[in-house]
């Protein structure tokens, strides 16, 4: 297609092919032209009373086919951009035909001699052998009779066009143009033949196709009751109307329009002859398929409905997914489509665990009153688990209904809806009649319910993907405001470095850890596990986290604190839930480091020589008793440091991970791997003990929260020269650097 | 009388829950637990025990847990549950127990 630059060029390119305006007025003047050369022509030979030469003859008979030929086209031109209804169309036919016929009509009665009058002579004023005209009035009325007949032909022709071609296709539209090139062929002949015999067998082939294309009437079915009325009447008139004018034009009679026609041009004759002929038999045909067409009209219009109903809602099943209008939509339109009286629908819900059924739309009808006349949950059930449509003709008979005569369910139908072979619902339909749905009823609403089906699972689906993109990006928060509960670096410790990280199996978990200075020589360490994992499991940790911060100030020694945490916690933990933590507390003046243990894994230390164990001082967990029996169980230990001593602190997550043999790693592992690195500083140990933790599970994702921490003492002396550094393992798998909380000492 | 067999973690702790609610509807508030057969228990299991006991023990009965091996009652122990809960060697002896206790 070609680009066009602006408006301008569009609307050109839209007219050019129907010609300019200056074309047409110069057409319009051309036909003028033509029509007074022929009235020159008629005149000059009253004036010599003899017949024209035989050149001047043809070329007269060239200046009128052209001249009719224009007009033609012009008028085509002029009507083919008004279209309109069928109705619209017979009635300006109706109108130019009284208006061109009468002007004919009226022409041939003016001076009419008597019949008969004017002995040897075929036409009025007219010389039989020397075929001139007698008088001057007999030169006008042929030139006005013949300009009104041909003029109602052509229009005829093109009026009844818009017609013959409404849904056309390629063969109603060869059919159409052959008959116009026959009609003119024929006409074209009667310059040559007289009338006669053979005549009539050139006339046949035209007559075959005026009464082919008369049996176009495809635009009838689409007309409603009313309009299929003054389409017949006007057709009728318009029938009538052809039929005195055809008479008039073949009739033998000299007072008849049809011998003056004759004699201005035998070829016009013949063109409206048969031009009358197709407007005679096309109004017959519309009006008697009119009338047969009459008593079909409501159930046409009601397939034209259920149609609509039926595309409206195709267009919803792409667009609609808000579920709400979607019900009411499912529902109105079987109404819509005059499919039924009332319509419902029953959708599966899942609430407090379990499945019930809910109509969530009803047209014409309220589910109140629905669970009133009928056991609304026995038709759902029955038609959902047997997937097959249920129709209960007569539906009061049913024991599951109890509607009365007036509530206005005589015939019910149930329809499971199913997309990708799972019920999205139920369908109801009901009518007030018994014995309301045939088969092409419940067909429709087969199809409809299908359509319906897809629309409702699209909507689910809609909404299953926008819940999951929610959840997850509330998760993604969560994850976020948990990471900034973790130490984001860990605060520099005199004499010793510290390494620490941690990891989530899921979005958020309940590991935590962290290390505080409490003043000048001291420094808390925690870590905790709650119990469980996921959302809860994370909320407990974000109190544990507040705790620590605020309670290791107040009470730094590890038996205050943790029973501080335990008391403050017992009044928002659940019954089964309870958090482990190993606190400690370390003096760098008293070189000295304290710890408790609140049932959590006992910490792993081993010192410069190799000497390993795990200290494992007596303690429940935080939550498990409420009471003083917390306090007293706990035990504290206290450890003097020597430089180079390790400890170890972490969660079940480590010792717990088992490789694809499900074997545990254990606590003997963890013992062996840190006496292996023992001589290296807490950064390098925290990553070596990692990277042995990952090589015996041999994968690195987690299937419980992770955490570890690593203390190592170097001794008070070699303070300044030493800062801990704490990291976490990098390189060797992604995954665990994505996950880790990278934890480096401010300097 | 609940045997427990296999994993105890937060997907089967729901089926321990279901039991135990099931003897306390039956108004048995005495429960011996046998975890002779227990390999593994996670926190989430653990808590199925603290959730019920207080219940129970107000009702009159107690929940005793028998026969666990070694590592899980390392796990037992580690979080001082013995000091909440009575673990016994076995089953007999849990009734035994059971019996001197008045209830």
């Amino acid at each position: 297609m070609p680009v066009l630059p602006s408006g301008q060029s569009i609307r050109q390119a839209l007219t050019s092919p129907r010609g300019t305006r200056g074309q047409r007025v110069l057409m319009a003047i051309l036909v003028g032209v033509c029509y007074v050369l022929g009235f020159v022509y008629h005149f000059v030979l009253w004036q010599t009373g003899q017949p024209a030469a035989p050149v001047l003859e043809w070329a007269y008979h060239a200046v009128v086919a052209i001249g009719f030929g224009m007009a033609w086209y012009l008028l085509y031109q002029y009507i083919r951009v008004r279209y309109g209804s069928p109705a619209k169309v017979f009635w300006t036919t109706l109108l130019l035909g009284i208006f061109l016929l009468g002007i004919a009509s009226l022409m041939s009665n003016v001076g009419a001699p008597v019949s008969g009058a004017l002995v040897g002579s075929a036409a009025p004023g007219i010389d039989i052998y020397l075929n001139v005209p007698l008088s001057l009035l007999t030169v006008v009325k042929a030139n006005l009779i013949s300009l009104g007949t041909v003029a109602f032909g052509l229009l005829l022709l093109i009026q009844f066009r818009q017609l013959v071609l409404f849904k056309r296709s390629k063969s109603s539209q060869r059919n159409w143009y052959l008959m116009l090139g026959l009609i003119l062929f024929t006409s074209l002949t009667a310059l040559w033949v007289e009338p006669g015999a053979a005549k009539i067998i050139l006339f046949l082939p035209a007559v075959v196709l005026i009464t082919i294309n008369a049996f176009r009437l495809s635009w009838i079915v689409y007309l409603s009751f009313k309009e299929k009325m003054v389409v017949s009447g006007l057709s009728l008139l318009l029938f009538l109307m052809l039929l005195v004018g055809f008479v008039g034009l073949v009739s033998d009679d000299v007072v008849m329009a049809g011998s003056l026609l004759s004699y201005y041009s035998p070829m016009l004759h013949t063109f409206s002859v048969l031009a009358y002929l197709f407007g005679i038999l096309y109004c017959a045909t519309s009006l008697l398929s009119l009338i047969f067409h009459l008593p079909t009209t409501t159930d046409f219009q009601r397939k034209a409905g259920e149609l609509a109903a039926m595309q409206s809602l195709t267009r919803l099943v792409s667009q609609v997914f808000d579920a709400e209008t979607l019900y009411s939509t499912i529902t109105s339109s079987p109404i819509e489509a005059s499919l039924a009286n009332t319509a419902w629908l029953v959708i599966p819900e899942v609430r407090d665990g379990a499945i019930r059924s809910r109509i969530v739309a009803a047209t014409n009808t309220t589910p109140a009153f629905l669970n009133e006349v009928l056991d609304a949950k026995a038709l759902y059930d029955e038609v959902s688990s047997s997937r097959e449509t249920l129709h209960l003709a007569q539906a009061p008979a049913d024991h599951r209904v109890a509607a009365r005569p007036g509530d206005g369910i005589g015939s019910l139908i149930g329809i499971p809806l199913i997309a990708r072979d799972r019920p999205m619902g139920v369908l109801f339909a009901s009518k007030e009649v018994s014995m309301g749905f045939e088969d092409d009823d419940i067909d429709a609403l087969k199809v409809f319910a299908a359509q319906a089906s897809i629309a409702l699972d699209n909507a689910h689906l809609f909404k299953e993907q926008l819940d999951k993109e929610r959840l997850s990006r509330e998760l993604d928060i969560a994850r976020e405001v948990q990471q900034k509960l973790l130490p984001q670096a860990l605060p520099p410790v005199d004499g010793a470095t510290v390494a620490a990280s941690s990891v989530s199996a899921q979005e958020v978990g309940g590991d935590y850890y962290d290390v505080a200075q409490v003043d000048a020589q001291r420094t808390a360490f925690i870590v905790g596990d709650v119990s469980g994992k996921g959302t809860s499991a994370a909320f407990y940790m974000a109190e544990l986290q507040g705790i620590f911060h605020a309670v290791s100030r107040l009470a730094p020694s590890p038996v205050d604190f943790l029973s501080e945490a335990n008391r403050a916690l017992s009044g928002s933990l659940d019954r089964n839930v309870f958090i482990s933590v190993v606190y400690g507390l370390l003096d760098v003046e008293k070189e000295e480091l304290v710890l408790a243990r609140a049932g959590h894994c006992p910490v792993a230390t081993i010192n410069l020589q190799g000497e390993a164990r795990f200290v494992r001082s007596r303690g429940m967990g935080l939550g498990l008793d409420r009471g003083q029996l917390f306090r007293h169980a706990l035990a504290e230990e206290r450890i003097p440091l020597q430089p180079g001593d390790v400890f170890v602190l972490y969660t079940d997550g480590i010792v717990e991970s088992r490789n694809a043999a499900d074997e545990e790693y254990g606590y003997d592992r963890l013992l062996a791997a840190l006496k292996e690195h023992r001589h290296e500083d807490a950064a390098d140990l925290h990553r070596a003990l990692i990277d042995d933790l990952q090589r015996f599970t041999g994968h690195d994702y987690y299937d419980d929260d992770m955490t570890l921490l690593v203390l190592k003492w170097h001794g008070i002396n070699l303070a300044g020269s030493l800062h801990s550094v704490a990291a976490v393992p990098d390189g060797e798998t992604h995954e665990s650097v994505a996950l880790s909380e990278l934890a480096l000492p401010a300097e | 009388m609940l045997d427990l067999k296999g994993e105890l973690d937060a997907h089967t702790a729901p089926e321990l829950e279901a039991a135990i609610e099931k003897c306390r509807d039956e108004q048995k508030y005495s429960l011996i637990i046998n975890g002779a057969a227990l390999q593994y228990i996670s926190s989430a299991g653990l808590g199925v025990f603290m959730a019920y006991i207080e219940e129970m023990r107000e009702a009159g009965g107690d929940i005793k847990i028998a026969a666990l091996q070694p590592k899980v009652f390392n796990v037992f122990d580690l979080l001082g549950f013995p000091l909440l809960f009575d673990i016994v060697e076995d089953e007999a002896e849990a009734l035994e127990r059971f019996d001197k206790a008045p209830s």
